[in-house]
Order: C-alpha cells, then sequence, then structure tokens
C-alpha cells in the first residue's frame, strides 16, 4: 500500500530516466523523457519506467477448441493471428505493442491501420496489451524446433473470480522474442524478478477487478439470475448512477444490447479488465460507442486509471476516512456547484447521486490540493458518475487532470489557455479561409472553444453525443478533442464564414449542437446515406479528414505557444496582485513592486527547484524508488512552482527569505561560500553552486520574524511588500530608527536591554560591512579639518568604514550611559529616571569616564562569557585574521567594570527609544545610516516611488542642514560626546592613525549634539511629526563648507551637559566647541578604535575618506568627563555650570 | 417584451459588448437570465468560461442590443477574464449583498476593469440577492415598506449601519453589505450602482437601461467605445440616485426609463 503522501507528491519531477539503465526507446526523441513517453503511451501510473525493451512476436493461439465447444459463436477467424511488435518491461507491466506499421494482417483482412498509426504515443496504440505483472499466473518457456526464443503467458483472466464460469479456458499467449540470446535472458530475468514483485498484488488484482462490470458480465450470474432457477446472490457491481436512474439516450436506439453481446464475444477471446489483449476490433467496437453498462470500464482501462486504482485501490475510501469532517475553500466551491451539475439528469436531482458527487470531488480536492476544484470538474464528474462508480470516476478525474489534460483545472488554468492557443493555431493551419474571416470580423475563437474543451463537449453537445466523444478521448488522449472541435468548425464552415460578430457565430453552433441526431443528408435519395446522422458525419471528419492530427502535432504546438501563454498568465497575475496589495504598498512605486513581486516569486521558484534537487538527490542516496502513484504530464515537471502553471507556493521561509534578502541587499550576501544552513547535508546541485550565498545574521532573522505575519507560516508577498514599505516608503529618519529599535525590542515593552545594545551594534556592522555605496559621507568639512587642523596623514585614509566603526562602538559606549537601569533599586548613583535632573546625568556620565575601552570590547567580552549571540561570522573571522587585538584593552577591564555599572551584567539595563535615538543622532553617520543607507541598502527597481525619491532628497538636504546647523546654531551639545574618551585617553596609549579621527570625533559631535538636541525636541513633542526634515531644508541654502569649518576648527568639547539636556527638552541654541588643544585629552578615545580596529579590515569600503566617523561626538564627551573642558559660548558655560557637581 | 421599436419609425440600433464579472455565485448568470428572458433558475449551472447572449434595450431615441458576456466566476478563472472584457463598452460587477467579500472581489474587477478595459468603459456595480434582505423581501407587497426603509436608511446617514444591524437583529436580514458602504465607493469611482434580485427581478432591467443610458453616443457610432469618461461619471451619479430612492420599485424605474426589453 502507498502511503497517501506519496501520492500526493505528484507535483515532484519525474525520476530522470538517466539514473536507469535502459536501451534507448525507438520513438522519436522529443522533449519528454523517454521514460514518460513510455508511461504516455502504454498509460502506465508515474512510478513506471522501461526496464527493458526488446522486438517480439504476440501470436493469440486458437481459443483451446475442447474448452470451447459450447461456444458456437466464436469465429475462427480471430484465431492465430500473430502481430509483431515492440514488448517492453517495467516494474509492474508487460506492455507489447504493434508499430503502426508492422501489423501483420495474417489471419483478418479487417485490420484498420487507420487507427493504429494515430494513437502512437498517446494511448495504447495498435494492439497488443498492457498487462499488470500480477495478472500473469505462470509464465513458460517453450521449446521450439526454430530456436525461437518463446514464452507461453498464462493469466489470471477469469480465475478471480469464487464463481467459476462456464465454459471457461485460461487466457495463454504466446511471445517471440526477436534477439540475441543474451537480450532475450535478461529481459527473461527482469520478468522473472517483477513477477515476483507481482505475485503481491493478486488481491489488489482480485479486488479491483471484482468492481468491473465485465466479470460480472462474463461470470454469467446475469443469465442465470434471468431463469429465476439460480437465485443470483451476486448484486451487479456499481455501474453508475445510471443503473439506479437510467443512463441518457434511448438504449435501443443506441442499440445498447447488441452493443453489449459484441463485447461479451470480445471479453471471451481476448480477455477482460485488467487482461484485455487489443485487437483491431476493440477500437473499432470503441468507435461506434460504448454500451451503457460496460462504458465506465472500458473508460477505466483506455485511460490507464485503472492502474492507477490496481495501485491502491482503497485510497479512495481511505481519502474520504482520512479527512472526513474536515473544511477547505474547495470544499466550500464545491459545495456551491454541487446543485448545479448536471442539474436536468434525474440522478444529480437527488441526494444520492449529489452525495457521490460531492465525496469525489472533495476526495479528489484531498489528494491535489494544487488543484483543488476547478468549475467544469463538477460537469465532467457528474458526467463520470452516470456510468461509473465513485471509486472509478475518482481515478478518472485523477487521470484526467493530471495527464490527459493538463493544467486545465489549474489555479491558473494555464492549460486551458495554452490549448485554446493551440486549438487557435491548429484553426489558422487547417482552415486558413475560415480563420482570416474570424479575424476580419474580430470574432475570437477561444471565447466559443473554450468550454468545449474544459468540460469534454459535455455541456455543448447533448450527452449522448458528448460520451460518444469521451469513448474515444479516453482511448487516443487529448487530440480527439482538437479534431472534434476542428471538425465543428469544418462541418459549418459555409454558415460560420456568414456570420459578422461573436454573437451569430455562437449560435450557429448551438443550433448545429442541438441537431446532432438529425440526418447530415435529410435531402438524399440514399435511405444508406440518410441515415447519416450529423453527429456520425462529425465522427467521420474529425477522425478522417483531421487524422493528421496526431499527438506529437499538438505536443509540438504546445511548446511553441506555452511561453508566450504562461508570460501572458504572469503578467496578469502580477498586474493584479501588484493591485491588491493595499494601502501600504502604495508607498512604494509600481516599479518598485514589480521589482518586489517579480524578486519574491523568483526567490521562491528558484528555492522549490533547488529543495526538489535535494530531495531527489536524497530520495536517490536512501535508494527509495518513487512510488508516486498520480500522472503528471511532462512538461510540468521541469518548471514545478512557476507562477503561470498554477499553484505555487506563496510564502517563503527564513532560508528563502535570506535568499530574497541576497537579491536585494549587498550586505545579505554572505563572506564567503560557506555551508547553508540546510542545504549543507544533501550537497550542492549545480543549479544553486553558481549564485551568492546569502549570509545568516540574526538581524536577517529579526526582519523575518518582524515582517512575518506568522513566523511559522512564512513570508507572503504581503508581509515582504508590507516590511519594505514601511523601511523605504517614508521620508522620515525617525521612522527608520523607531523600526530599528521595534526590531530589537523584544518584549515589546519599549526597551532593549543590554544584549539588545549589542545585538543593534552587531547589526550595524553587519549592515556596514560591504561599505555604503556612497550613501553615507562624513561632512566635507571634517576632511577640511582633516588637513588643515591635523598633521597627521593617515587619518586621511580612513575610510568611511572604518569611521562608521567608530561610530559604532561611540554607539554601544553611549547607549549604556545613558541606559536606565531595569531595577532602580540596585543602583543608587542611576536611580533617576527619565527626568531626572541634569545634574545626576553628569554624575553618570563621569562613572563611564574609565571604561571606554572596556566598551569597545564588548563584542569580545560576548564571545567569552557566550552570553549573547554570536557576532556575525564576518567580525569574528576577520578579528581572527587581523589579530591586532591589542591586549592592553583587557587589562583595565575588571577596574572599569567594577567601576561602571553599566558593564555590571548583574546591573540589569535598558534603553528606551526616545534614548536610541538620541544616541543615533548624536552621531553624524550614524544619522545618514538611518536616514539613507539603511533603506536604500534595500535596492528595489530603478524607479523609486516619488515619496521615497523625496526622502532620499530630503535626506541630502537633512545633511547639509545638518551641518549647517553644527556651524550656525554651534550647538553645544558635545553631551554627545559622553564617552568620555578623554579619561582613557591618559590611561590607553593612541592608536596609530586615529588622531585625526579623535579630532573630527570631536568636532563633528558637538555640531551632531545640537542636531540631536533640536530633533530630540521635536520628537518629543510629536513623533509623528515629519516637519523635521523639511524644517531643515529650509537650511539647505547655507549648505557650505566654509563657514562650518570655522565653526568646526574652533569647535571644543563643552557641549556635554547640552547634550544630556538636549534629550531631555532642553534648549537647543547652546554652543560648544572643542579646541585643538583639547584634542589631546581627548586622545583616550581612540581606544575604542583601537578595540575595534580588527574590523575594519574586513570592510571593503573605497579609501575615499572623505569624511570623518560620528563616534567624535563621545570622546567630546569624555574630554567633557576630564573635567577641563575649555569653553567660549557663553550658553554652553552656563550648562556646564549646571551640570557640574 | 413589447416591441416598441417596430411601432415607431425605425430608431438608430447599435450593438453594445457588455462583460458581467464577479465572485462565483454571485448570480451574475441569473441575472442575465432575469433580463434576457425574464427568467429565473434555482439551480443554474456554473458558468463555463463563459456564457453568451443577447438582448435589446429601447431607449427612447435609440435601440441597444446588448451582446452580454457572462463569465465564470471562480477565481481561477479571473486569468480567462481579459479575453472576455477585451473591446467591452459596459460592464457588470456583481456582488452579493449577504457576502462582504464578493464586494471586495468586485472592487479588484472595477480596478482591473478601470485600468486594462477600454477607456471609457461604463461600469455598473450590482449588488445583487436583495431578495434575502428586507429591503428586497416581496416587491409588490411590501414595496411601500421597503420604499420606507431605504428612505430612512439613507436619511440617517449617521445611524444607517446601526439601522442594518437592528434590521438584522429584529427580522433576520441577510444583509451584510451596506447600501451606504457600496454606493460611496461606487460615488468615488464613478460606477452606476444598483442593488437588485434576480429572483424577483427588482432593479434588473433598470441597471441595463441605465447602462444603455451611460453609454456616449459617440462610442455607439464607431461601434467601439472612445472614451467619455465624463458623460459616465455624471450619469453614474444620477443613477445612483435613482437606485437609492427606488429601490423596490421597478415599474416606476422602467416607466421612466423607458425600456421596453
Amino acid at each position: 500500500m502507498i502511503p497517501w503522501s506519496s501520492f500526493v507528491q505528484k507535483a515532484q519531477s519525474l525520476i530522470d530516466p538517466a539514473n536507469f539503465n535502459i536501451p534507448a526507446l525507438s520513438s522519436p526523441d522529443h522533449n519528454p523523457s523517454k521514460a514518460s513517453l513510455f508511461r504516455q503511451q502504454f498509460r502506465l501510473p508515474d512510478s513506471q519506467n522501461p526496464l527493458q525493451e526488446i522486438t517480439a512476436d504476440l501470436v493469440l493461439p486458437l481459443p483451446n477448441s475442447p474448452a470451447n465447444q459450447g461456444d458456437g459463436s466464436r469465429r475462427v477467424d480471430r484465431a492465430g493471428n500473430t502481430y509483431t511488435g515492440r514488448l517492453h518491461l517495467s516494474e509492474r507491466f508487460i506492455c507489447f505493442s504493434t508499430q503502426p506499421t508492422s501489423f501483420i494482417p495474417s489471419a483478418t483482412a479487417s485490420a484498420s491501420t487507420t487507427w493504429t498509426g494515430q494513437t502512437h504515443g498517446t494511448g495504447p496504440s495498435g494492439n497488443g496489451f498492457i498487462l499488470p505483472l500480477s495478472c500473469i499466473r505462470r509464465v513458460e518457456r517453450l521449446h521450439s524446433a526454430n530456436h525461437i526464443f518463446s514464452l507461453a503467458l498464462t493469466t489470471w483472466n477469469g480465475l478471480l473470480n469464487k464463481q467459476q464460469e462456464p465454459n471457461f479456458a485460461p487466457q495463454r499467449l504466446i511471445l517471440q522474442l526477436v534477439g540475441s540470446r543474451q537480450a532475450c535472458e535478461r529481459f527473461c530475468d527482469t520478468l522473472k524478478k517483477g513477477l515476483r514483485e507481482g505475485m503481491k498484488e493478486v488481491d489488489s488484482l482480485r479486488i479491483v477487478v471484482s468492481d468491473c462490470y465485465s466479470e460480472y458480465l462474463l461470470s454469467g450470474a446475469k443469465g442465470k439470475g434471468q431463469d429465476g432457477s439460480e437465485a443470483d446472490t451476486r448484486q451487479p457491481p456499481d455501474a453508475g448512477l445510471g443503473l439506479i436512474f437510467r443512463y441518457p439516450g434511448d438504449a435501443r436506439k443506441l442499440r445498447d444490447r447488441s452493443k453489449m453481446r459484441l463485447w461479451g464475444e470480445y471479453f471471451r477471446e481476448n480477455g477482460r479488465n485488467a487482461t484485455l489483449i487489443r485487437q483491431p476490433t476493440f477500437h473499432k467496437l470503441i468507435r461506434v460507442g460504448l454500451p451503457n453498462r460496460l462504458r465506465g470500464e472500458i473508460w477505466e482501462l483506455t485511460s490507464g486509471s485503472l492502474f492507477l486504482r490496481l495501485h491502491s485501490p482503497k485510497l479512495y475510501q481511505q481519502t474520504l476516512a482520512k479527512f472526513e469532517g474536515q473544511e477547505s475553500l474547495a470544499i466550500d466551491e464545491i459545495e456551491k456547484d454541487l446543485n448545479r451539475s448536471l442539474p436536468e439528469y434525474p440522478g444529480f436531482q437527488s441526494e444520492e447521486g449529489i452525495g457521490r458527487l460531492r465525496r469525489v470531488l472533495t476526495a479528489y480536492s484531498w489528494i491535489d490540493p494544487e488543484i483543488g476544484y476547478c468549475q467544469a470538474m463538477n460537469i465532467v464528474v457528474a458526467a463520470l458518475l452516470i456510468y461509473t462508480s465513485e471509486a472509478q470516476a475518482f481515478f478518472l478525474l485523477s487521470v484526467l487532470c493530471g495527464r490527459l489534460l493538463p493544467g486545465y483545472y489549474s489555479t491558473t488554468m494555464y492549460g486551458t489557455l495554452l490549448d485554446q492557443k493551440v486549438f487557435e493555431s491548429l484553426v489558422e493551419k487547417t482552415m486558413p479561409v475560415l480563420w482570416d474571416h474570424l479575424t476580419k470580423s474580430d470574432v475570437q475563437l477561444s471565447v466559443v472553444s473554450l468550454p468545449w474543451f474544459l468540460s469534454l463537449y459535455i455541456n455543448s453537445m447533448p450527452l449522448v453525443f458528448a460520451f460518444r466523444v469521451l469513448d474515444v478521448f479516453f482511448l487516443e488522449g487529448p487530440k480527439v478533442l482538437f479534431q472534434v472541435g476542428l471538425a465543428i468548425l469544418r462541418v459549418n464552415g459555409e454558415e460560420l464564414l456568414e456570420t459578422q460578430d461573436d454573437g451569430s457565430f455562437i449560435s450557429v453552433l448551438k443550433s448545429y449542437f442541438s441537431r446532432l441526431d438529425e440526418s447530415a443528408h435529410p435531402r438524399s435519395e440514399n435511405p444508406k446515406l440518410r441515415a447519416i446522422t450529423r453527429f456520425q458525419e462529425l465522427m467521420v471528419v474529425a477522425f478522417k479528414e483531421f487524422s493528421g492530427i496526431t499527438h506529437s502535432t499538438i505536443t509540438e504546438t504546445r511548446e511553441k505557444h506555452k511561453g508566450a501563454v504562461l508570460e501572458n498568465i504572469e503578467t496578469f497575475a502580477k498586474r493584479t496582485s501588484i493591485r491588491n496589495l493595499g494601502p501600504e504598498s502604495k508607498r512604494l512605486s509600481v516599479d518598485d513592486l514589480g521589482t518586489i513581486y517579480d524578486r519574491f516569486y523568483e526567490t521562491l521558484y528558484q528555492w522549490e527547484q533547488h529543495q526538489k534537487v535535494i530531495e531527489e538527490e536524497t530520495r536517490r542516496q536512501e535508494r527509495k524508488k518513487s512510488q508516486r502513484l498520480s500522472m503528471l504530464a511532462p512538461p510540468a515537471d521541469t518548471q514545478v512552482g512557476r507562477v503561470g502553471l498554477g499553484p505555487s507556493p506563496t510564502h517563503m521561509d527564513y532560508d528563502a527569505f535570506r535568499e530574497f534578502l541576497a537579491a536585494t541587499s549587498k550586505w545579505a550576501v554572505a563572506d564567503s561560500p560557506g555551508p547553508s544552513r540546510k542545504a549543507s547535508s544533501s550537497g550542492k546541485s549545480a543549479l544553486w553552486a553558481n549564485r551568492r550565498q546569502p549570509a545568516d545574521h540574526e538581524f536577517m532573522q529579526r526582519l523575518y520574524r518582524k515582517w512575518a505575519t506568522d513566523p511559522e507560516e512564512g513570508l507572503n508577498l504581503q508581509n515582504v511588500v508590507n516590511g519594505l514599505a514601511r523601511l523605504k516608503g517614508s521620508p522620515d529618519i525617525m521612522n527608520n530608527i523607531n523600526y530599528f529599535f521595534d526590531l530589537y525590542d523584544d518584549s515589546g515593552n519599549g526597551q532593549v536591554d543590554r544584549e539588545g545594545i549589542l545585538k543593534i551594534s552587531e547589526a550595524l556592522l553587519f549592515l556596514s560591512r560591504r561599505g555604503f555605496e556612497g550613501t553615507i559621507t562624513a561632512t566635507p568639512s571634517m576632511e577640511n579639518l582633516n588637513s588643515s587642523g591635523d598633521r597627521d596623514h593617515a587619518e586621511n585614509s580612513l575610510t568611511t568604514d572604518e569611521k562608521f566603526l567608530g561610530s559604532v562602538s561611540a554607539f554601544i559606549r553611549r547607549c549604556f550611559e545613558y541606559a536606565d537601569p531595569s531595577h532602580p533599586e540596585n543602583q543608587k548613583a542611576d536611580q533617576q529616571d527619565a527626568t531626572a535632573d541634569a545634574t545626576e546625568k553628569l554624575d553618570s556620565f563621569a562613572i563611564g569616564d574609565d571604561e571606554e575601552d572596556d566598551l569597545i570590547d564588548i563584542d569580545d567580552d560576548d564571545d567569552a562569557k557566550s552570553t549573547s549571540s554570536p557576532a556575525p561570522d564576518a567580525t569574528t573571522q576577520s578579528a581572527k585574521s587581523t589579530t591586532a587585538e591589542p591586549d592592553n584593552n583587557a587589562h583595565n577591564r575588571s577596574a572599569s567594570e567594577s567601576a561602571n555599572p553599566a558593564l555590571d551584567p548583574n546591573n540589569p539595563l535598558h534603553i528606551t527609544l526616545p534614548t536610541f535615538r538620541m544616541v543615533v543622532l548624536a552621531d553624524e553617520l550614524l544619522e545618514q545610516f538611518f536616514e539613507s543607507y539603511f533603506p536604500q541598502s534595500f535596492h528595489l527597481s530603478d524607479h523609486p516611488h516619488p515619496a521615497a525619491l523625496a526622502a532620499s532628497s530630503s535626506m541630502s538636504s537633512n545633511l547639509t542642514t545638518f551641518s549647517n546647523l553644527g556651524s550656525i546654531r554651534s550647538p553645544g551639545l558635545a553631551a554627545g560626546s559622553v564617552p568620555v574618551a578623554g579619561a582613557s585617553g591618559g590611561i590607553v596609549p593612541p592608536g596609530k592613525g586615529l588622531r585625526g579621527v579623535l579630532d573630527n570625533i570631536v568636532s563633528d559631535g558637538i555640531r551632531m549634539a545640537a542636531e540631536v538636541k533640536k530633533r530630540m525636541d521635536e520628537a518629543q513633542r510629536d513623533l509623528e511629526r515629519n516637519a523635521l526634515g523639511r524644517e531643515e531644508e529650509e537650511d539647505d541654502d547655507d549648505d557650505d563648507d566654509y563657514p562650518r569649518r570655522e565653526h568646526t576648527t574652533a569647535a571644543i568639547p563643552g557641549g556635554i551637559p547640552s547634550w544630556g539636556a538636549g534629550a531631555y527638552g532642553a534648549d537647543p541654541e547652546r554652543r560648544s566647541v572643542v579646541r585643538d588643544t583639547d584634542r589631546d585629552l581627548l586622545e583616550g578615545a581612540e581606544v575604542l578604535d583601537g578595540g575595534k580596529e580588527e574590523k575594519t579590515s574586513l570592510l571593503d569600503g573605497k579609501d575615499d575618506a572623505k569624511h570623518a566617523p560620528r563616534k567624535v561626538s563621545g570622546s567630546a564627551a569624555s574630554a567633557k568627563g576630564r573635567g577641563s573642558p575649555t569653553v567660549h559660548d557663553g550658553e554652553v558655560i552656563s550648562k556646564l555650570v549646571e551640570f557640574e557637581p | 417584451m413589447s416591441e416598441s421599436a417596430s411601432a415607431n419609425a425605425p430608431k438608430p440600433s447599435s450593438s453594445v459588448k457588455l462583460v458581467l464579472l464577479g465572485e462565483a455565485a454571485v448570480g451574475k448568470s441569473s441575472l442575465v437570465l432575469r433580463f434576457v428572458n425574464n427568467d429565473f433558475q434555482e439551480n443554474k449551472e456554473p458558468t463555463i468560461g463563459a456564457a453568451f447572449l443577447t438582448q435589446k434595450c429601447s431607449l427612447p431615441t435609440r435601440t441597444i442590443k446588448f451582446e452580454i458576456w457572462d463569465t465564470a466566476g471562480q477565481e481561477r478563472f479571473a486569468s480567462l477574464a481579459p479575453m472576455y472584457y477585451r473591446n467591452a463598452q459596459a460592464a457588470l460587477v456583481v456582488y452579493d449583498v449577504t457576502k462582504p467579500s464578493s464586494l471586495t472581489k468586485a472592487k479588484h474587477w472595477v480596478a482591473e476593469l478601470q485600468r486594462q478595459a477600454s477607456p471609457g468603459i461604463v461600469i455598473a456595480l450590482v449588488g445583487n440577492k436583495l431578495d434575502l434582505t428586507n429591503d428586497g423581501g416581496d416587491v409588490s407587497e411590501a414595496a411601500g415598506a421597503a420604499q420606507n426603509e431605504s428612505d430612512s436608511a439613507q436619511d440617517g446617514d449617521e445611524g444607517g449601519d446601526e439601522q442594518d444591524d437592528v434590521q438584522d437583529a429584529v427580522t433576520g436580514d441577510a444583509r451584510k453589505v451596506s447600501t451606504r458602504e457600496a454606493t460611496g465607493y461606487a460615488e468615488e469611482e464613478g460606477l452606476l450602482f444598483f442593488e437588485t434580485s434576480a429572483k424577483t427581478g427588482t432593479n434588473v432591467v433598470d441597471v441595463f437601461t441605465a447602462i444603455a443610458n451611460a453609454i456616449p453616443e459617440s462610442s455607439l457610432k464607431t461601434g467601439r467605445s472612445t472614451g467619455a469618461g465624463t458623460g459616465q461619471t455624471s450619469l453614474g451619479n444620477r443613477s445612483t440616485e435613482d437606485a437609492r430612492v427606488n429601490l423596490g420599485d421597478r415599474n416606476a424605474a422602467t416607466a421612466k426609463e423607458g425600456c421596453a426589453c
């Protein structure tokens, strides 16, 4: 028994036939694999593969005469037919088929070669058999004088009944293998193996066969029942609703009885159901229309669904039981349509019929959730149920959806659209005049023909005729639909040429369909001609005139149009999907949304493919044979997951999200192609190998969790769009800062703890490790400052990245300095809350003075203690590579730890959003980071939303204003400089080449502080107001290096107090300037950089070190800590005084 | 069906391609069936792909022959829709007044049409299954009452929703989409708006008449709509008013518009 799940895996790609040692098939080489061609030709389940193949003669011996004496009706000319063809062996089947041209009319002249040729490649072509190995009871090697390798097969035909049939003779057929002795032996070996396996299926076979009406028919139970002599204990098997509610059409007119007799005869001679052998009569009997009671069985047989049922006879009942009581969207949709499926048939006005329909559709929606339920399936299944049992209809539907009508009922219905294109192009090719007319009068053919294909003519033609089409369709495959469609147009050609619009076109065809039972030649004198109905005429035209339309015609034409059709669908899907993304998405431009959409589905698609390959490999490694039962059209297997093909995944898990980010942002690409998390075990496929590997960083996990509505389910397009819209759609730096803070506010209480602070800083480094792409620039004045104010050339080569490092370390420092204790009672010094007096704040600054160097090392601390998440790979790696880590950092760590409660892990602390904002805005680089780099690091289209554009422009204006602010208002808020580098400056020798940085730090910090203060004031008052940026824009005109430079060179680290004050809403008009001479005092701040120095190496930033890092402000503060700031500005002084204890 | 056209001097006649869109089972086909055959089937077969029907609508000055494309509503058929609304001059976007999700879907369709269909396409938003609400229970008997109800609902703009809720509780009204909500949306988008019942026939003809009236002359001459958005909008607003007032009062509207379909 196959587990249900394997049946569901129909979307899995077919096993690559290359993995099997099979000789090449003689069939012409198409795109689909040989294995799939083989399966298609013999209608075998997907689990089957061609294992052996050999030329052979099939000899059907005379029916065993002694046993058949009573059977006078047996025609002798049938006996002893010999067919030459190919014998194929798969895991569970032995198949024989004559080649279209190799039919040997040894005994009968009625060999209708026209039949045999056309089914080639689609259905069981020509004559022969498809025997499940479980049907074979015995195989004998015959001794033959001519050294011919002959096998005699005896089947279970008729022996599976409890009741012995009268005049029964076991079915026996002889195969003469033509080939080298080795080839024959090899074939026999494989056959032996298969037979052993097949034995296990005999019980299934018994079950399946007992549902076949033919068994009942041949058992003679029927006849005896009529006698009344022997009360028939056996109920006839379920042959559809027709047994209860009558079959459509007039049985007498359909000559049902005589057809039945003919089929009975055929069965007796050639075997029934699973053991049936196809001779020319078989095809002819199907062409004239199947008898009602056998219709379902023959459909099952010719479509191959019988083999699916044989494979898992209980699947239908099990599926129903398994999902009993469960609900789904498909079920809702099914319920809506139950009462409107062939409502004119009495069976579907009854609970019985509707119940059957409900169960079959529901069961199928469970085993094929990708299709679920599509309108039109109700009509098709309703039609099937008139002739079949529920289980039979269930498996027939499976074959229809999976193989005969590939993609018709999928969620995009690409198969339907594709076949309409194919049909149109066939019309154009075969009936150019009509086609021209249609084009000229603007009649769209497909609107007329689409329902024909989608519901298999069932609701276009009267039922009796639609079933006749179905009879042939199940045998010969999809091409029948095309042939009939073309014939309809051809037969009505003249009338259609007179129509001018859709309306009249449709009405011509409507009236034609309603008169199919009328004579095609009502005025003919020849009564035989007069007796030919329009439907018969249609069939003749379809299969004679359009005999050139073969399966390969269809396949080739499909291949030609497939790309365009899929693209159309995908364009439509994209358009619709983007339009329906909701209000959030309006913050991004249509181009951006398009880019996100494409990238999202591209990622999912790639990911899907990737997973599949891995799965395949795993399966192969486990040497597990695929047991997929369902049938899958070959074209689908290569592109599973493509949007246009129907249900594609809609949610990406974290790993796929990483891929998405890697395609979006530089920082999300891993530094070295390390083993990816999931795939590492199963190895890399070629498909995946060339791709950049996505990084895996805690920040990305946070982003993922933040964006996802339900992280378990994954991210859908809406989540991603909303996430990106919040980041990129707003021109507001505050928004970005808030967003970032929220990412790390795990508890949601507006606080980020020590751990969080460290993680934020890691994330900042992670995000910046690939450079800033020019989005972050230190103010030009810095450079001027450098060149003029400082003599050390080394710092000129400092990159923005290096400077950013400094900013980050300053960030950490400040965060700790301004953190609020989570448990105030633990800390006397920090008891004050946010509204605390500024003087007290100053105390804490002083406390912080001593341990900058330790702060720098925080990452290392972390690693050592393993208290927090590991630093980004890159960071640690590079840390090791540049082992320049100064030991001196550690020497006073313990001392400073004890000195600074912020570092004491026993003193929990947290920062709030205002603090975070303050700290970020205190640093030019960090500010720029949040204002421009961070949102811009998500690359979407080249045409961003106007608002976003405004954002970036206002960003730049902000930047300039910022500098101006610094110069003009000369913010005294050196508070930003809290880092108090000065203190450590005395202890730790300055790192090389960093002095200039510090200079910049100082001056920068001062300007920064002014800005911070201003912003904080505003932000505090009205967080939602975006006025900030605009206000600053007013200052754009002042964007000029010179004035700023003047001020900055004169800057002194006096602003500390006002920075702190700024955070708490103090007067913004403070100024402070750092003197050059004070720089020495600040050099201690370099320690910070020393500690972080190793990290600079991993930054591949450019060397255009135009800008100094912002961390400077920190050192400015440290200078203050020293207590020796020189203050020029009166206001600042006053503030200072306030702060001084 | 009175053939008023034949009685008078032959009026100019032109055909208009009209497409019906909307969620599955909101009653698109039933609306058409009511309009074309004045008939109603409880269990109508779902439309596969699309159904095509025609019906004439006689206006005082001209005759409009509607070529109606009735499309399948199931979500997955959506990708076929462009095939049907191609060159359509009018569209009927239908939702079910008892099913809010169907209005959402209708809005999607409106957006799709506004961007992808012929410019100047006349779009009517139709809330069907009015018979399941109190407004449209039984036309003949409750006409006055329905009128009053709807009037008061319209008058008391503030309390409209509450009132709906109250009605819901008291009478088992199945309405889930308030007239006000849909009207507001229709006005915003410049759509014609009607609430109909294909089952009772309420407002059905009115919808088509209003559409016929809203089709600009210019587009009729060419046979294809050539963008006359202004006419559409003003007509849309007016007709919306009509629809409000005439809820449940089919005869009056028919007489006034003079449609003799």
